[in-house]
């Protein structure tokens, strides 16, 4: 028996190491006026009740936890293979359902009817309002994001900008800001949603142009650049932005066609239907983008540039339209968010924020519409449920260790997302393989 | 230097000079290529062969001399300066040493990128797929059907590029580059790393290339005996400069070369 072997006893203190970090990340917290060591003793000392079942210390509790695990795994090992093609003759049929166009077609009107009758069952108007604010807009962000990092592949570290540009514009053009809007005449809210999708659009390329000539981690240093400077920018130049408190009086979206009025006021569900109209636009011209030649000169250039080049791409042309089209959905989530909550502040638009779209781009499978649109809801609904109920003692500066473990196990098993998308899993299996990786044995050497 | 241009050559290369820092790797290197035929480049490793290619076609910018490149209608282009996708859409198309396929796409799709028209496309032009856009889909579909059967992998066309044998995959680059609708093609080592073979497919595609698309070629390549067999005339280059040109006979018997290549046993022997 492979029981008790080196490999597999080292296995088990592996795993007690990684349970002993989880016992602690979920422990009593620490705090500055206790005794340093409350949080460590807390937890691991602590006596906890099971169900009301027993009581036990936490270290107690944990190691069996640990020991438990590594017995399932040690069990698992060494019938791996037959219980991998198990799962997979399982998995062969709803696979092969997804892969047929009719299938697919009827999933998306199934997921259709149920996000269009979906205020018919949250009754509560709390949870609506989350959902558009913290599910919807941020749907919005990581489906501008997947453009620029899933389809081109260039790693923006500052998406916040452009959610900012969106956000501040609409302030601006209402006339909620410190700065006068245009021409002295502010002008209603929903008009100006293709103002700031526009406005977007245009930082899109103003930013884009002089920056997408630097390639990987030149070009993530860049983007970390933008998201600093809006941030500080908002933050410090109060005669523009309303500094640090920002505005409070970005009026709510309103309809006027004469004969209709439509006011959307400060019940969540017309606001839910209007982030979701867009949200189907998006995912439509998105969809569309990805499957023309421009769509195309994108996976050329995130899998080869110099060879994309080499058959007359301009990888500039293709990096800036990239940025643009990104930024457009990224504005109207600022748009929206400001309309819906009638606040902006800064602290909307902090570099966490850039990062925390990007979790969710990375987390549903980078380059997959469906994948992103997933990986926001699935990490947006979680982390709506426990700040509002802080279930087992989680605490809300405790998000980003558990958001920043998952995205660990991801990446061990699931590199390619959630949902991924084909080619990029292909990329991720190329990789892995060590296959076709070359370094850039042409481009080496200084350029004058 | 004349601006007169003879009428047969469609590349002409003057007194280049390429350094990286204090690594002078091109110079005073000048070539000419006439339309239509297979011009080759030699040289031991290091020579600068590699260089060359990517200085004619953008990837590297030379600091001395010029590249011109005369399309058949239109005005001559002047190389140096010019992005690399610039110059691939003026009708300069190459391949790599390293394979460099877009290899999670399938062969038609890589072929396909090749074929497409990079320049007149906006976002509302791909957005709206009006007629315009899908007669542009359509004729890079025929392109590709087309070149599929050109370089023999139409039963592949469906597989992904990273799929293929290595043969296959020096084909395919070649499609690709092909499909750029080229007039001259730079191939750098298209044999490298292929069996016997495979090697005497590509050399008859190589050839096809020329004979049946009328596209010049220029190769770089290591295997002596398909370049003496494939080649009209031969460049020579060692450390940096050119050292001969000829035919392949005038090449094989030149001593200069025979030096370059034998390197120091040949001198001991003289010694």
């Amino acid at each position: 028996m492979t029981f008790f072997s080196l490999a597999n006893l080292k296995r088990l203190f592996m795993i007690l190491a990684v349970v002993a970090v989880i016992a602690v990340m979920t422990g009593t917290p620490g705090s500055s006026t206790a005794s340093p060591t409350t949080g460590v003793h807390g937890s691991f000392l602590e006596r906890v009740s099971w169900f009301g079942l027993f009581a036990a210390p936490r270290w107690l509790l944990f190691m069996t936890f640990g020991v438990i695990v590594w017995l399932g795994v040690s069990l698992y090992r060494p019938r791996a293979r037959m219980i991998r093609r198990g799962i997979d003759t399982v998995l062969a049929f709803p696979k092969e359902l997804t892969t047929k166009r009719s299938t697919r077609v009827a999933l998306i009107v199934v997921a259709l009817v149920v996000v269009i009758l979906l205020p018919k069952f949250v009754h509560e108007s709390f949870w609506m309002y989350l959902i558009v604010e913290q599910i919807g807009v941020w749907i919005l962000l990581a489906l501008g994001l997947n453009v620029v990092v899933g389809f081109a592949g260039l790693l923006d570290l500052g998406f916040a900008a452009f959610y900012a540009i969106g956000a501040y514009t609409t302030g601006w053009l209402t006339g909620a800001l410190p700065t006068p809007a245009l021409f002295h005449h502010p002008i209603p809210t929903l008009w100006v949603i293709p103002i700031g999708i526009l406005a977007a659009m245009v930082f899109g390329v103003l930013l884009g142009t002089p920056t997408l000539r630097l390639r990987g981690d030149y070009l993530a240093i860049v983007t970390l650049g933008f998201a600093l400077i809006i941030d500080d920018f908002v933050e410090t130049q109060s005669g523009v932005t309303g500094g640090g408190v920002g505005s409070a009086a970005v009026p709510h979206p309103a309809l006027n066609l004469g004969f209709w009025h439509f006011h959307w006021g400060i019940t969540p569900t017309p606001y839910y239907y209007l982030c979701l109209v867009f949200i189907v636009i998006f995912i439509i011209v998105f969809t569309s983008l990805e499957h023309s030649r421009i769509g195309r000169a994108w996976v050329a250039i995130r899998e080869d540039e110099v060879a994309a080049e080499s058959v007359g791409i301009n990888p500039l042309k293709y990096k800036v339209m990239a940025f643009t089209v990104g930024a457009a959905s990224g504005g109207f989530g600022g748009v929206m968010s400001a309309g819906l909550v009638g606040i902006i502040t800064p602290g909307l638009f902090t570099f966490q924020v850039s990062v925390n779209v990007l979790v969710l781009v990375i987390f549903g499978g980078m380059g997959s519409i469906w994948g992103v649109a997933l990986g926001a809801i699935v990490i947006q609904t979680a982390t709506s449920y426990l700040d509002n109920y802080q279930p087992w003692g989680y605490q809300i500066n405790d998000l980003y260790m558990y958001i920043g473990a998952l995205l660990i196990i991801m990446m061990i098993f699931r590199p390619a997302g959630l949902l991924p998308s084909r080619r990029r899993a292909r990329e991720f299996a190329a990789a892995e393989g060590g296959e076709e990786i070359h370094t850039d044995e042409v481009l080496t050497g200084e350029q004058p | 230097m004349s601006d007169q241009v003879t009428p047969d050559l469609i590349i002409r290369a003057e007194q280049l000079t390429l350094r990286f820092g204090g690594v002078v790797s091109l110079r005073d290197v000048s070539f000419e290529m006439r339309r239509g035929e297979i011009l080759a480049v030699i040289g031991p490793n290091g020579a600068g062969k590699t260089s060359l290619f990517n200085s004619v076609t953008g990837v590297y910018q030379p600091q001395e001399g010029s590249i011109t490149f005369m399309a058949r209608d239109a005005a001559p282009l002047s190389v140096i300066g010019k992005k690399a996708h610039q110059i691939a859409q003026a009708g300069v198309s190459r391949t790599f040493q390293a394979s460099r396929l877009f290899s999670a796409l399938s062969v038609f799709e890589n072929i396909k990128i090749g074929a497409e028209d990079h320049r007149g496309i906006g976002l509302v032009g791909a957005l709206v797929k009006g007629p315009r856009t899908r007669r542009g889909e359509h004729q890079s579909d025929e392109v590709v059907i087309d070149l599929l059967a050109f370089v023999g992998l139409k039963r592949e066309a469906n597989l992904i590029a990273s799929q293929l044998s290595y043969g296959a995959r020096r084909r395919l680059e070649i499609a690709r580059a092909l499909a750029t609708g080229p007039e001259v093609i730079l191939l750098d080592e298209p044999a490298a790393g292929t069996n016997p073979s495979e090697k005497l497919e590509l050399a008859v595609l190589i050839r096809r290339v020329r004979d049946e698309r009328g596209v010049s070629v220029l190769l770089i390549e290591h295997d002596m005996k398909l370049v003496m067999s494939l080649a009209e005339r031969l460049y020579v280059l060692n450390f940096g400069s050119v050292i001969a040109e000829g035919s392949p006979t005038e090449v094989r018997a030149n001593p200069v070369v025979i030096d370059a290549y034998l390197g120091s046993s040949h001198e001991e022997t003289k010694a």
